[in-house]
């Protein structure tokens, strides 16, 4: 096994959170959602996300506070995250779309307005009280060492921490992302629903046209 | 502003957002009470709410927005 060290993540590790967020939003493909939605280049991406995440607010999928990484030899090779739902009584949809509507220019707003119908065939409630696995993303040079494994795990136990009462966790995978339905599988967590959307438009926007949940009855505790 | 004038206009706002005719408000009302309110929806919800009444929403004011009742007083003291 490689020699790595598990920590949360700081504000110093946002570039290597934003690149983390972006590739697991492409699932494997070359469609970001953040671009094709808002109408923004990568840059433009990777800046938006960076000032997200540096607003540290908690409890979604960009805050820092969710994410945990891996450091092989002083350099962050992996990240993985994972918060409470609703754990202050907001949504992390909720604190996700303030983000974006603060900080995101008028312009992108107004193109997501007319995509909205499209892509809402996919959306999957997250649930209140419940552990909700976001973004996971290994450096090429250090896959197959199972660090998002272990990033997700550690996580979860962390979470479980503060919360010993929680007894589910949740991740929502587009169905093409087949390494991380893997990797998910490995961790015991198992296809609970599908969500499919038949609109022609949708695989010009999203990186595919169905979305699985997966569930784990937590017996880490 | 009164509040009742308020209540009609931000229930106009979450109509067209969520698509919902015969969406009601109530100060309890979360985002887990709406069907579709994820982070896209609520994007759109806010900008529509700061067209429609001509403000702009600080990031500390859109995190208290628990609820709808929260939402309601954060735009009133808008006023």
């Amino acid at each position: 096994m490689i020699d790595s060290v598990i920590r949360e993540a700081n504000l110093g590790d946002v570039p290597f959170l934003v690149d983390t967020i972006i590739e697991a939003e492409k699932s494997g493909t070359d469609k970001l959602s953040y671009c094709t939605i808002f109408g923004l280049s990568v840059e433009e991406v990777k800046r938006y996300l960076t000032e997200m995440f540096n607003e540290e607010i908690d409890g979604c999928e960009l805050s820092v506070s969710s994410f945990m990484v891996a450091e092989v030899n002083g350099q962050v090779a992996a990240a993985a995250s994972a918060w409470i739902e609703g754990i202050d009584g907001i949504s992390s949809s909720v604190l996700k779309g303030n983000l974006l509507s603060y900080t995101l220019p008028k312009k992108c707003i107004e193109q997501a307005t007319s995509l909205n119908p499209i892509i809402r065939d996919l959306h999957i409630e997250y649930i209140p009280n419940t552990i909700q696995v976001g973004s996971a993303y290994v450096s090429d040079n250090f896959r197959g060492n199972f660090l998002c494994g272990f990033l997700i795990r550690k996580k979860i136990e962390n979470l479980l921490k503060s919360r010993p009462d929680i007894s589910e966790a949740f991740a929502q995978i587009f169905e093409c992302n087949l390494s991380s339905i893997r990797l998910c599988e490995k961790l015991g967590f198992r296809k609970v629903m599908i969500k499919e959307s038949l609109n022609d438009n949708v695989l010009n926007y999203l990186p595919f046209n169905r979305k699985i949940l997966v569930k784990n009855e937590l017996i880490i505790k | 502003m009164e509040r009742t004038e308020l209540v009609t206009k931000l229930t106009a706002v979450f109509r067209k957002v969520f698509n919902n005719d015969s969406l009601v408000l109530t100060d309890e009302l979360t985002a887990n009470d709406v069907d579709n309110w994820d982070s896209l929806s609520h994007m759109l919800l806010i900008t529509e709410i700061e067209n429609t009444f001509s403000i702009k929403f600080k990031l500390k004011d859109l995190n208290k927005m628990r609820k709808v009742g929260d939402m309601i007083d954060i735009i009133m003291s808008k006023f």
